[in-house]
């Protein structure tokens, strides 16, 4: 009989491309989020799907509600295997939109104390009800996540990675 | 036990979370149930907490239970409305909070004690969290 440590060694690619991007009216996010729960659930524990569906979340909805293009197309690609778990997406961005998401990720990747820049941005937004602006703090600060931004116009790829080392 | 108050939200016509706050002699239990993913969750919510700040005071409450075992998910948008509830209920009444929640969710362990405002002296010194294993 196979064993839990055993399952948590499958490898699974996913790849979702989705045009045009007018045409997603419902929550794609959490559709997608859901359905690689329940898969990366199905082999690997509940921490580490959690964590899958946290980030495909958070950056699908980022993509939908802030690209400029509505016939453009947006990718999600998932990748895990025993000791990564790496979760891309793309989507049209200006190339401002760009600057501006690489600028928040430096930022995020030289902070010291990350959960204090959580708290101090959680209590700040919360102040004028802001929508927005926590997501990717959130995937650092909560749920270890590595990230990067690149641009391949016209393209943002956003890159999420965390080692299962000790998670799995 | 009685309820006294519960709040919900829907979409697309069903429910997708709820909270209940029941009353069991001198304890408050504030459970937390299914996934925050709407936009402005404080729009469904906002007549729930509304009761709740009439009513709490009206009771004779000692001591507080947050429950967020069957809080499945919380987006971005649904820190401020889990931080209103619970602040109000922090404010309101002065007592030993104890928090369940799961052992091996991210949000339950990293944020939610920044919701709860846990960093404050005051508000560590009564507070305890116990953890459950993921189902």
């Amino acid at each position: 009989m196979i064993t839990q440590e055993e399952l948590a060694t499958t490898n699974i690619n996913m790849r979702y491309d989705l045009s045009p991007m007018k045409n997603i009216i419902g929550d794609l996010s959490g559709l997608l989020g859901n359905f690689s729960d329940e898969l990366i659930g199905a082999f690997y524990p509940k921490n580490v799907s959690k964590k899958a569906n946290i980030v495909i979340t958070e950056l699908v909805n980022n993509a939908v509600v802030n690209s400029p293009e509505s016939d453009s197309k947006i990718s999600l690609e998932i990748m895990i295997n025993k000791d990564l778990l790496r979760i891309r997406v793309a989507s049209a961005a200006k190339r401002s939109q760009y600057r501006k998401v690489r600028d928040h990720i430096n930022m995020i990747n030289s902070t010291g104390d990350l959960r204090k820049l959580l708290a101090e941005t959680i209590r700040e937004r919360r102040k004028d009800r802001l929508r927005g602006g926590l997501g990717l703090i959130r995937l650092a600060a909560e749920n270890k996540f590595t990230l990067s931004a690149r641009y391949r116009a016209p393209y943002l790829l956003i890159d999420s990675q965390i080692g299962l080392g000790g998670l799995s | 036990m009685k309820v006294l108050a519960f709040g919900e939200i829907m979409d697309g016509g069903i429910s997708v979370f709820s909270s209940v706050a029941k009353v069991d002699a001198d304890l408050l239990i504030i459970s937390f149930g299914g996934s925050i993913r709407i936009d402005n969750p404080y729009r469904y919510l906002e007549q729930y907490l509304s009761e709740l700040e009439q009513l709490l005071p009206k009771e004779k409450i000692d001591r507080i239970e947050f429950d967020f075992k069957e809080l499945d998910f919380c987006n971005s948008n649904g820190f401020y409305i889990i931080m209103d509830i619970t602040e109000m209920i922090i404010n309101t009444i002065a007592g030993p909070i104890a928090v369940k929640r799961l052992k091996g969710d991210d949000w339950q362990q990293e944020t939610l004690p920044i919701l709860l405002n846990v960093d404050e002296p005051e508000i560590e010194a009564r507070t305890t969290f116990e953890e459950f294993a993921d189902i």
